[in-house]
Formats: structure tokens, C-alpha cells, sequence
């Protein structure tokens, strides 16, 4: 399988803290990732580095062979690589509908053809059309006309997933998405997830919930402090008393 | 809110809205003054209201859809009432014969210059209505100039800051124009060609007229320019930028392009008022008229609701009218308080901005949270998905 994604020696530190470490990864094409790790391990300033909201201080991200260091998100997304966000960030004042057709690209945003109606209206309808088969396989086509405000936490998560859907990106890094998420929705998330990738779309997962995600993913890193401890086929990784030790601590007594 | 789906409430959803009861009790009042202090009086109110439809309209779009703290929207109205102030005429003397250079500007020249255009442009009416058209074009120009210019340094910064910026441009021209006299006279003031005296005995009832279907179809327009992806994009990076950037949306250019449309129409109206005032004098383009009016405005009547700002700026210009009108003769027995009545204006502004905030934070026709798209066909599309029962 070809490499989608790659970091190499991604580093960011805020202050004295050094938040990523010199990490290099690596995501398949075609393959669900899993980046694992405790809190404050730097899953998230790893996602905001290579999808471009924050800036490395040294080190490449390289995307489809392009480097994107560097690159503000926008022109990211238009390489095909979007992510969702951990605390949800949905635009209060849209309907659910709305935040989903937000994330795709539609020729009534040209500010000039905006006005006339007949130029947009129908790639406007197709594109209603799949994100309302997005928002029912999330759940939320009951709430598809109603202020995205007045969702609660865990269909805020959804309407991020289905916003990452909606781009019709080549990789969509999701930063926790089942986090609060009930384990039978969280299971249909991922299978979900895992048709999408028949479709050739890859995943790079950040995630708590190692049990209901681990056996959905193709390979796996563990994070601490910054840096990469482990990785490989989950199991092997989830077994590494590396990994071991920073989820449940040092034994101690042996 | 809901039974919208109901046919039968349909009719009284219509009458229960605030802006339809606000509007006819606006009518209301415009009569009750047409036929008590008589129609020039109604007329000066439409004219006002007509132009700074425009300016809080524009506004609102940087503000209320975009979500820039626009404390600056005098610049935009400056740079088109300058202009005005300063080229057509220029360019109509040009090829007339008169003088147009430094000269036109100086007070000496131009109360000789401007009536002779003004003669000119009442012998053709192609040529006065060119006149105007070719006036709100360039003042459209010189809008989204200033609106990209303004925006170069202060893009990147955020509320507050922004805000900050925004009100110091403002104040710049009107001190470049204040003191700098080539460009419209300086401390005296310029005189504009008058584009209406082809219709000399009904001159002011056409500048109304036209003023008034001006200030309409900037609201279409802002209405369609809203209601549309590029709208909804707007309000994205309104309720969240971060996610906007995510979504594929380059902020930077959408807030560009928010400002140079915004102030490509506030500069529209500040021609518009140079033309029907007949005048362009530097000092009277002050922050307090022409930025903090409008955000009076607009804050009464809905942050983000275009229909609700129509009816905020109707409601107070006709406050601020009968008070100007009034101060002095209703309102004389103050002074015996120690208070001028002059101040009357500006205490009206403070007041309505205390009272909104303090109870109606959303204004007088909040803006409703609904689909971008026309809601027959999202709601069709619905259906057809098997999910169209739901709420409406």
C-alpha cells in the first residue's frame, strides 16, 4: 500500500513544553490509523500540525508525495485532507444541514455568481442529497433542520464527523469521534468508517476508547510526551509493555 | 417556529412577525406625520432613512453575516462622498472648458464652477442620469479599493483589535479631506454638480424617489447575496473561523471580500448624499453619524437581519428627524435644567444602545437561524430521503 500521509520529524513546542517530538509517522492509503495515547501525550497538536492550524517549528508533513508544511488548512482541504475537531466546533447560527453542506465546495460561494440563483441551485440539490445520507448514517437526520445549537454533546461529535465526510477528502483525521458516544453508535461509526474505506477514502483516528476502536484499525502509534513509543498492528502495539506502562503504570513490585 | 408546515397558522405565523407589526405601525406613523406636519417633512425622514439603509445595510453585512467588528464604516462613505465630491465634476469641467486642476477645489472657483456643470447637466437628461450612474460607479470603486486597502493590515487580527484598527482608519480621510483643500475644498467644502435639476420642480421628490428604490435594491441584493452558499460561507467564518479554514473556506479572502462589498455599498451611500445635500464638507462626515449611527441602528433592529435593520434605521431616523426638527421649539424649557437641547440627538443614541443591549441584546427582528437554501426545496429533498416529518 502506498503512504498517504507522512511526518518527518514533526516538531512543536509551546514555551519549554515540547509538545511533538521529532515524530515520524506514516499513514497507508486505504487504511484506518489509530493514534493512541494519554492525555496531554500531543494527539491533537500532531493532527493540528499536519492539517495545517498550527505551525511546525521544524520537521515535514508530506501529503500524495506533496510537501504541506506550512500550508494554511484551506489549501489543505483543496488537496483533499480535512479534520475533525475533539471539542466540537459547529457553526452555531447554521441548521445541521447547513454545517454539512458547509464542508463541501459549491459554486454559489463566488460572491459574483452568488446572486443568481440558477448558477448554484443544482449542485446545491446534489449535494443535499448526500449530506442528508451522511446525517442519517451518523443519526442525525431527525435534527437535519434545526439550529446546530441546539444539539447535544455527542451529536455535536456526529455533525463533525459528518462534516469530515462531506469534504470528499482522500484522508480525514478524526480527533476522537466516539468520545461520549454510546458503544453501539460508536460501533456503527466505525464499521461505517470502514465501508467508507472500500471507497478509498483512509482514516487517521485519534482515540481514547482503545476497546471499541482497536480491532477497526489497520495499524497503530502510540503517543507519550510527544513522542512515538510504539507502533504496528494493534495488537502488537497494545501488548508492548511500553504502552503498557503509560496506560496502566509501572508494577512496582516486580 | 414550528407549524410551518400547517397551512392553517401559516397566515397568523405571518402576522405575529415582529417586522410585519414594526412595519405597519411605521406606515402608521409616517402618515399621522404626512398629514399633521405635512409631506416635506416625511420626505426628509425617507431621504435619511434611504441613505443610511444603505450604510447599515453594508454594516451589517461586515458585522452582522460576517462577524468583523466594523467600527470604521465612515471611511467607506467618506471615500465615496469624496470622490464624488471630487471627480465627476473635474472630469465634466475638463471637457467643458472650465477649470479642473488644483483650482476647482478653491472655494473662489467653485461656487462659479459646479452651478455652470450644474446648468450643463439640466439641459440633457441622458447626460445628468450618466452623470449619477457614472458617480455611484465610481464611488463603488473607490469603496472596495479602500475596503481591500483597510483590510490588508487589519485581516489577520480579531474582534477587538480589529475593531480598534477599523476605527482609526476611520477618522483618516476626513482629516486628509478636512485639510488637504485640492481634494474637496478643505475646510470650505465643495459645491457637486446637481444630476436632479433637469427635474428642477420636483427635485426633491425624485432624489427620494430614486434614493428610496436605491436603498431597495441594495437590500435585494444583500437579501440574494445572503441567502446563498456565499452567504452561508460568510456566516461559517462568523460562528467559527478555525472550522471554517477546516471546511476549505479561506478566510482571509472571504473577510476580504465581506469588506470590499460592504464598503464598496457604504461608499454608495455617501455619494448618494453628497448628491441629494448638493454639498461634500470634510468635517461633517464624523465617526458619530456615519459609524456609530449605523451600529445604533442596526443593533435595534437585529445584528444579522437584514429586514430588521430596514425597519431599525426607519424607526430611529424618524426619532432623530423629529428631534432635529423640534429641539429647539419642543424642547427649549431643558435649558432652564442647565440642559442644551442640542445634545437631545446624540443622548437618543446612547439610550437606545443602553436599551437595546440591556433588553433586547438580539433586537427588534432577531435573525432566525434557518436553511440557506430555499425551504421548499430542502424540504422536498427531504422527503424524497424519507425523512421529511420532521421538524420544520
Amino acid at each position: 500500500m502506498k503512504t498517504l500521509l507522512a511526518t518527518e520529524g514533526l516538531t512543536k513546542a509551546f514555551g519549554g513544553l515540547v509538545a511533538v517530538n521529532r515524530v515520524s509517522l506514516e499513514v497507508r492509503e486505504n487504511s484506518l490509523t489509530l493514534l493512541i495515547g494519554p492525555n496531554g501525550s500531543g494527539k491533537t497538536t500532531l493532527l493540528n500540525l499536519c492539517t495545517g492550524v498550527l505551525k511546525p517549528d521544524s520537521g515535514r508533513v508530506v501529503f500524495r508525495d506533496q510537501d504541506i508544511t506550512g500550508l494554511e488548512p484551506h489549501q489543505i482541504y483543496e488537496l483533499g485532507f480535512v479534520r475533525t475537531f475533539q471539542i466540537p466546533m459547529p457553526f452555531i447560527a447554521l441548521t445541521v444541514l447547513d454545517n454539512v453542506l458547509g464542508a463541501m465546495r459549491s459554486p454559489g460561494e463566488d460572491p459574483f455568481r452568488a446572486v443568481t440563483k440558477a448558477a448554484w441551485i443544482e449542485r446545491e440539490e446534489e449535494h443535499m442529497e448526500r449530506a442528508l445520507a451522511i446525517l442519517e448514517k451518523v443519526g442525525l437526520e431527525r435534527h437535519w433542520n434545526m439550529p446546530s445549537a441546539s444539539l447535544g454533546a455527542a451529536q455535536l461529535k456526529m455533525l463533525e464527523v459528518a462534516r469530515g465526510l462531506a469534504s470528499g477528502a482522500k484522508l480525514i483525521a478524526l480527533d476522537e469521534p466516539i468520545g461520549g458516544v454510546d458503544p453501539a453508535r460508536a460501533g456503527d461509526i466505525l464499521t461505517h468508517l470502514t465501508e467508507l474505506k472500500k471507497e478509498g477514502i483512509t482514516f487517521l483516528v485519534v482515540e481514547h476508547r482503545i476497546d471499541i476502536a482497536a480491532p477497526f484499525a489497520d495499524h497503530m502509534y502510540a503517543l507519550d510526551r510527544g513522542s512515538i513509543i510504539s507502533h504496528g498492528p494493534p495488537d502488537s502495539v497494545l501488548n508492548d509493555p511500553k504502552v503498557i506502562e503509560v496506560y496502566i503504570g509501572r508494577d512496582e513490585a516486580c | 417556529m414550528n407549524g410551518v408546515d400547517k397551512t392553517g397558522s401559516r397566515m397568523q405565523d405571518v402576522w405575529m412577525k415582529n417586522e410585519v407589526v414594526i412595519g405597519l405601525v411605521m406606515v402608521a406613523v409616517l402618515t399621522v406625520i404626512m398629514l399633521t406636519l405635512g409631506l416635506s417633512l416625511v420626505l426628509t425622514i425617507l431621504i435619511d432613512a434611504a441613505v443610511f439603509t444603505i450604510v447599515t445595510l453594508s454594516l451589517n453585512l461586515e458585522v452582522g453575516h460576517t462577524g468583523i467588528s466594523q467600527f470604521g464604516r465612515v471611511l467607506a462613505v467618506i471615500a465615496g462622498a469624496f470622490v464624488v465630491g471630487a471627480v465627476p465634476g473635474r472630469v465634466l469641467a475638463f471637457l467643458n472648458g472650465l477649470p479642473y486642476g488644483v483650482s476647482y477645489a478653491d472655494d473662489a472657483v467653485n461656487y462659479k464652477v459646479v452651478p455652470a456643470i450644474s446648468d450643463l447637466l439640466a439641459s440633457s437628461l441622458p447626460l445628468s442620469v450618466g452623470f449619477l450612474l457614472f458617480s455611484f460607479l465610481l464611488a463603488a470603486v473607490a469603496g472596495a479599493a479602500v475596503g481591500w486597502l483597510t483590510s490588508r493590515p487589519a485581516i489577520r487580527l480579531k474582534e477587538a483589535y480589529l475593531g480598534i484598527s477599523l476605527l482609526a482608519f476611520g477618522d483618516f480621510f476626513m482629516w486628509v479631506g478636512h485639510n488637504w483643500e485640492p481634494l474637496v475644498g478643505g475646510t470650505t467644502a465643495v459645491f457637486v454638480p446637481d444630476p436632479f435639476r433637469v427635474v428642477w420642480g420636483s427635485r426633491f421628490q425624485v432624489v427620494v424617489i430614486v434614493a428610496v428604490i436605491m436603498a431597495f435594491l441594495v437590500y435585494l441584493y444583500l437579501e440574494k447575496l445572503t441567502r446563498s452558499p456565499f452567504g452561508r460561507t460568510l456566516h461559517m467564518v462568523r460562528d467559527c473561523d478555525v472550522a471554517a479554514a477546516v471546511c476549505g473556506k479561506d478566510i482571509v479572502r472571504i473577510r476580504t471580500q465581506s469588506l470590499m462589498i460592504g464598503s464598496a455599498l457604504a461608499a454608495v451611500g455617501g455619494a448618494l448624499y453628497v448628491i441629494y445635500a448638493g454639498t461634500c464638507t470634510a468635517i461633517g462626515f464624523t465617526r458619530l453619524t456615519w459609524t456609530f449611527w449605523p451600529w445604533a441602528y442596526m443593533m435595534l433592529g437585529g445584528i444579522g437581519s437584514n429586514r430588521g435593520v430596514v425597519l431599525g434605521v426607519l424607526m430611529l431616523t424618524v426619532a432623530r428627524t423629529l428631534i432635529i426638527t423640534y429641539r429647539s421649539t419642543l424642547f427649549g424649557f431643558l435649558l432652564t435644567w442647565g440642559i442644551d437641547p442640542m445634545w437631545l440627538e446624540y443622548t437618543l443614541m446612547g439610550l437606545v444602545i443602553m436599551l437595546v443591549v440591556l433588553f433586547m441584546p438580539h433586537g427588534l427582528v432577531p435573525a432566525k437561524v434557518e436553511s440557506i437554501l430555499p425551504a421548499g426545496r430542502v424540504r422536498k429533498a427531504a422527503q424524497e430521503q424519507g425523512f421529511g416529518a420532521t421538524v420544520g
